[in-house]
């Protein structure tokens, strides 16, 4: 290695390492304050020595919502917004990957009016039009808009693309039907997308905000992002931030726990998610 | 299909309308006529009080836009604060952001050491939810006992009001969208080095180019494609990422730090402002439509039909 190169390699690791370090901060203090006492947490000092250990915070906070409500609530959201979109988006990139028929090119350009007109700005009409339907506060009200994508469509189209018609004309010839040629040559070979596509769609859904918020009003199906708020509302005045702190971690932590686990597939799945 | 018999049954030859029409129905609901509709109401105004089995709206042509581009009137002065603040903050998640993004990806490109604590460190901030994100950083923020004051009284600095100084709360909440994006960002960066062949740089190496040589005229001229479209994705991002300001102030004081999708957020249930609502709808749509457009036109048009 020349010396140019070297010096090079010193001053890379020494900005990797203090931005590793900053952008650690945030994750490390929540935990911090999470465990320690309510008092003065960080100008005191002793929130590295000397204070103790202590789960009141998070006792608190789990007093104040029904948080185990809410995980059912996210997961059933989550859930049941992939399962359909796993239906919609199989049938529809197959059509696009390996069918031909009139209109094909028009409609595959409707479909992707969703990447240009994505449904986050739409908050008013959309919010009209589950009025509209008389879906307002139903669990259904929350995943519909989710449940047609043109992402995951196109994702798969592409990676449809990819398995060899020999496969299915084999299978045609053997006499399966439509349904058997998606379920026995095109999803087996496509594991890796599919995969793709639902980690992105369970982070996305799992920490939805504002679209919750408006659209549902009982706490009985309302997901966790939504009661953090209620938390963060009851915290604002008194700022009682150990109490917020272990709350934010109820919040975060399974998602943060399932990229520790498949941190390689996360990374994969992200990067995909841009190149369409 | 390859194979297509001279003459389909009628149900096989609309299989393929019915394999789509689920997803095509629901864009169809969710986004296209959504955006038609925004188009139509924003050109009427429901009246002061009305209420739900008042008069119908009131057609008045483009006076909503007026109004929200007038800073004089109450709704203008908050829509043109926080149009401003948006542009503002799109401009500095990408200008900040995307670099820090490239840069971070450059890094930790390679096999090393410790990569996977490396890539958590700067990736983990991108899952939380904005929400959960803004919830931490309203600690650090935090007057009297949060971080960020302590690390300037360390200095010396008598601290500053973070989410309440109305010149501050703006960039305090921009430098928590960096730090949720800029990992986000580095994934694609991460990809597109991934394109580039090895052997490229195995012959620059021969004819002697340094590490410096190589990244400049290289690395860079050779990622140029996926830069221009993580700008276009982070521009699109930023004009929807507003959650945050519900665990911050909700705008900050008078607006300060207020964006245009929270401000159509808070006036949602306020009936009597739904034709500004509409009109302000449309504008975002519009400036989010300038780029996703440009994204379809430089990056899917190629792939559109192949």
């Amino acid at each position: 290695m020349n010396p140019e190169n070297r010096r090079i390699n010193a001053l890379v690791n020494s900005v990797k390492i203090a931005i590793a370090v900053a952008f650690l901060i945030p994750l490390v203090f929540t935990l911090l304050v999470s465990l320690r006492p309510e008092v003065e947490p960080v100008t005191k000092g002793n929130i590295f020595f000397g204070s103790e250990i202590t789960l009141d915070n998070f006792e608190r906070a789990i007093a104040i919502a029904p948080w185990g409500l809410h995980y059912l609530n996210s997961i059933a959201f989550v859930g049941g917004t992939l399962a359909v979109q796993l239906i919609t988006v199989t049938g529809a990139a197959y059509a696009f990957a390996r069918m031909r028929f009139a209109g094909r090119s028009l409609l595959l350009l409707i479909l992707m009016l969703q990447l240009m007109i994505p449904s986050g700005v739409l908050l008013v009409p959309n919010f009209r039009m589950i009025h509209t339907l008389g879906l307002f506060d139903t669990r259904v009200a929350l995943m519909m808009p989710y449940w047609g994508s043109a992402f995951g469509v196109l994702l798969l189209r592409a990676t449809f693309r990819e398995v060899p018609i020999e496969l299915e004309e084999a299978a045609r010839i053997d006499g399966a039907n439509l349904f058997q040629v998606l379920r026995n040559v095109y999803v087996p070979n496509a594991i890796p997308a599919y995969l793709a596509f639902s980690l992105v769609s369970v982070s996305a859904h799992w920490n939805e905000f504002l679209w919750p918020f408006i659209i549902t009003r009982s706490e009985e199906i309302r997901p966790l992002t939504v009661g953090l708020n209620k938390l963060i509302k009851t915290t604002d005045q008194g700022a009682f931030y150990g109490q917020l702190m272990a709350g934010t971690l109820i919040v975060i932590s399974p998602l943060v726990l399932l990229f520790l686990l498949f941190q390689r597939q996360f990374v994969e799945s992200f990067a995909r998610s841009g190149i369409r | 299909m390859r194979i297509s018999p001279p003459r389909k049954p009628l149900l096989l030859s609309l299989q393929p309308y019915l394999l789509i029409a689920p997803t095509l129905l629901l864009v169809l609901m969710f986004n296209v006529l959504p955006a038609i509709r925004t188009v139509n109401d924003s050109l009427y105004k429901p009246a002061r009080g009305l209420n739900a089995a008042g008069k119908p709206p009131e057609f008045v042509g483009f006076d909503n836009f007026r109004d929200i581009f007038d800073p004089a009137h109450y709704m203008g002065a908050r829509f043109t604060r926080s149009f401003r603040n948006t542009i503002v903050f799109a401009l500095a998640t990408v200008g900040i952001g995307v670099p820090l993004g490239l840069m971070l990806a450059l890094m930790l490109q390679h096999p090393q050491p410790l990569l996977g604590l490396w890539r958590f460190a700067v990736f983990y901030p991108a899952l939380l939810p904005l929400i959960g994100a803004a919830s931490i950083w309203s600690f650090i923020y935090s007057d009297s006992i949060g971080l960020a004051n302590a690390v300037l009284k360390s200095f010396g600095h008598p601290g500053v009001n973070w989410l309440g100084d109305r010149n501050l709360v703006l960039m305090s909440v921009i430098i928590i969208n960096i730090w949720k994006q800029a990992g986000y960002f580095m994934i694609f960066f991460l990809a597109g080095l991934q394109n580039i062949p090895r052997d490229i740089y195995e012959a620059a190496a021969l004819d002697g180019a340094g590490a410096r040589q190589q990244l400049t005229l290289l690395t860079l001229p050779l990622l140029r494609r996926t830069l221009l479209f993580v700008i276009v994705v982070a521009f699109t991002f930023a004009f929807q990422t507003v959650e945050q300001l519900q665990a911050l102030g909700e705008g900050g004081p008078a607006d300060s730090a207020n964006l245009l999708l929270y401000l159509i957020f808070e006036n949602i249930s306020e009936r009597r402002n739904w034709g500004y609502v509409n009109a302000m709808t449309l504008v975002l749509i519009g400036v989010v439509l300038t780029f996703t457009l440009s994204n379809f036109l430089l990056f899917e048009r190629e792939e559109s039909d192949r």
